[in-house]
């Protein structure tokens, strides 16, 4: 019986192909356009992913992400060392400054000044040399999306630059995931950041804190917030802020939230339309099976089955097609290091459900009331 | 179709596998995609409390090593050019050892003067003797003639004052050989001064002069000329911010590490807070510093023998907390 239905489905190829596009264009669309909105919004987090081993950020009670953050004095990060439960805290500069390349062209940068022993606060990998490179005079480690907006074309290996009128040599391309500005990120030590960057009475941006073990993220951030004054995140809270403030402070929510909501209603539209189409044109056949005996629940059933073969392939093709968009960009550095949040697939497939469900409601309930007789009107 | 055998349907066969494919393909690329977000340890020991101070309350601070009996900056008492050396960064002086000489040349010709001055004033002298001894035993012969018609009152008169000024000369004449003398130990005193010696045993840490170099008494030239402190322990001055000062169990051995060792690191005994609270020295190398920031400066006796700390070294302490202040 259900082999009838799938036959009576893919019988009528043009409204077959018609009702699979329809499903599998609003799933891409669904699908493509959430996740890049998560993909940029998550862009405001970067600064704080990009940092692999800090549990918690502290910082002067007035900052509010990675970017937008006022400095601390020095002696914070004695404060922070001060309190139970922190394992290890290093100083994190974050600034921004104007660079001056071998050309003569200005370009603002990042100056993000990483503790001077430990490294703590690069990223995690490097695309071309190590990190050991910081050691070496005047060295700094440019990350990779920067190195094709400075650099493109060229290896920026080697490449002297001139930052506050002293002299940095890019050592090393770091892999980080890029931030939403895109700004070209200068990694160095802090010690060589405080000169890079004009000075200001503080410098201290953050203070990366590591949690002893056994101690919660959680519980630390507001015992050093209640022990020194100072504004102490963990790297979740903190990552939340850096999203929240794009969303605060851009159209971006408003405008993916728009295609998203047009992709639904394309999927309504095209697929709630050529399915009732079809099963309006096949109601003689429906009727057929009434007359010889086949219950309305059996032609719920079958319905159902058509409603699911249709919205599994269509789906199915929708997310591949997103996969394949996303794979297909992977080595764009706009893209750099987007995902597909595995939410989102779901969340199509639960929008897909909801608009074959709901159009093929609809069109049942023709078929339902349909007499054994109008087969022979 | 047709490039499809007869009993296989594209719709309903192959397309329902490409989809099926296609979602077990984009599970398996979500499932690998998503970003890597794990915390890491990191790679080098950041200095972080241990033992009893890991899980307890304590203070932090950074601090210089410096010698036991701080740096001495030593100067010159007269200008001049050197001429003597006799250390090297490293050295170790017993106390008074010279340590470098300014010229002398000078002062050696005053005393060479002082000295003839004090011959001419001894030759004064001897001079001033005869001539005293010649007039008193020509007074004596005088007072010995017992006929008054023989002598002359005036000749005795004059006898009195020969004698007399022959005193005179000679007391002149000593008064000198103490002038010259004086003069004498003023210059032997100057080529004294002219040699800067140590005033403490210690270890020299830094030499700022070479032999020619002129030194002047007035400083000026920015860097010390010789600079030495007792290394035999070291100590450490540690900086705690102000507000975190009254938390600080003052007495308690302080566990310290060097920048860039975290893992080697020493128990300090106590020695000292300073009573003044200063401003915080920060590092940045800035010409226009300007702080708000006052800080407590402790000191630390390092243990002795670690070669690992050196005079001017950076190091980070955790102190433990005092037992009242966190029991609140």
């Amino acid at each position: 019986m259900i082999w009838i239905a799938i036959r009576m489905l893919t019988g009528d190829r043009q409204k077959f192909y018609g009702l699979l596009f329809g499903i599998a264009f609003s799933t891409l669309l669904i699908t493509q356009q959430l996740t890049i909105f998560v993909n940029l919004i998550e862009r405001g987090a970067s600064g704080v992913y990009n940092v692999s081993s800090a549990d918690v950020w502290v910082m002067d009670p007035v900052s509010r992400t990675t970017d937008v953050a006022y400095a601390m004095p020095s002696t914070a990060l004695d404060k922070v060392r001060g309190v139970k439960g922190v394992e290890w805290a290093v100083p994190h500069l974050r600034a921004n400054a104007s660079v001056r390349t071998k050309d003569g062209d200005l370009e603002g940068v990042a100056v993000i000044g990483v503790d001077d022993a430990t490294l703590i606060g690069l990223p995690k990998s490097m695309v071309e040399g190590s990190t050991d490179v910081l050691s070496q005079p005047d060295a700094v480690i440019i990350d990779d999306v920067g190195t094709t907006r400075m650099f493109p074309g060229e290896s920026p290996i080697g490449e002297r630059l001139e930052l506050n009128d002293q002299r940095a040599v890019v050592r090393g391309i770091a892999d980080a995931i890029p931030s939403f500005t895109s700004t070209v990120v200068l990694y160095t030590k802090y010690s060589q950041a405080l000169r890079y960057v004009p000075g200001t009475r503080n410098r201290l941006s953050f203070v990366l804190v590591g949690a002893a073990d056994g101690v919660e993220a959680k519980s630390l951030s507001d015992s050093i917030e209640e022990q020194t004054g100072l504004k102490a995140q963990t790297r979740d809270e903190f990552a939340r802020d850096g999203v929240q403030f794009i969303i605060e402070n851009t159209g971006i929510p408003l405008n993916f939230g728009i295609t998203v909501l047009l992709g639904f209603i394309v999927g309504v539209a095209i697929v709630g339309l050529t399915f009732s189409l079809f099963i309006r044109d096949n109601i003689k056949q429906f009727g057929a099976l009434k007359a010889i005996g086949v219950t309305n629940g059996k032609i719920a059933r079958m319905v159902a089955a058509q409603a699911a073969m249709v919205g599994l392939i269509g789906y199915g093709l929708g997310v591949l097609g997103t996969v394949g968009f996303i794979y297909g960009f992977s080595n764009n550095p706009t893209f750099k290091g987007f995902y597909i949040p595995w939410q989102i697939p779901l969340i199509s497939f639960a929008a897909m459900v909801l608009i074959i469900a709901l159009t093929g409601w609809i069109a049942l309930r023709g078929v339902m009331k349909t007499e054994p007789a109008a087969v022979f009107r | 179709m047709a490039l499809l055998p007869k009993n296989i349907s594209f719709s309903r066969q192959v397309l329902p596998v490409i989809a099926l494919l296609g979602l077990v393909f984009a599970v398996f690329f979500i499932w690998n995609g998503l970003p890597d977000r794990e915390l890491s340890e990191p790679d080098q020991e950041p200095p972080r409390a241990t033992g009893e101070l890991a899980y307890e309350n304590r203070v932090a601070g950074a601090g210089v090593v410096e010698p036991s009996s701080e740096v001495i900056q030593l100067g010159t008492a007269l200008s001049g050019l050197v001429t003597d050396l006799r250390v090297q960064p490293g050295d170790f002086v017993e106390k008074g050892e010279p340590l470098f000489t300014v010229d002398t040349r000078a002062i050696r010709s005053q005393l060479a003067q002082a000295n003839s001055a004090i011959g001419e004033a001894r030759a004064a002298i001897a001079e001033a003797q005869a001539a005293q001894s010649t007039a008193s035993r020509q007074l004596a012969l005088y007072r010995n003639v017992d006929d008054p018609a023989a002598v002359s009152r005036a000749e005795v008169i004059r006898a009195e004052g020969d004698v007399s000024a022959a005193n005179g000369r000679l007391q002149l004449a000593r008064a000198r050989l103490q002038a010259a003398q004086a003069t004498a130990q003023t210059a032997r005193t100057e080529i004294g001064r002219a040699t800067v010696r140590a005033p403490i045993a210690g270890q020299i840490l830094a030499v700022n002069i070479r032999p020619g170099e002129f030194l002047s008494t007035m400083g000026g030239g920015g860097a010390p000329f010789i600079e030495m402190g007792e290394t035999r322990p070291l100590h450490v001055r540690i900086d705690i911010d102000e507000e975190q000062a009254s938390r600080v169990d003052l007495g308690a051995s302080a566990i310290i590490s060097p920048r860039g060792a975290a893992n080697s690191q020493v128990k300090a005994s106590f020695i000292r807070a300073e009573p003044l609270v200063v401003p915080k020295r920060s590092l940045t190398n800035s010409a226009s510093e300007r702080v708000d920031v006052r800080v407590l400066q402790v000191i630390y006796q390092l243990p002795e023998g670690d070669s690992r700390f050196r005079v001017g070294q950076q190091v980070d302490a955790f102190i433990p907390a005092a037992k009242t202040a966190d029991s609140e």
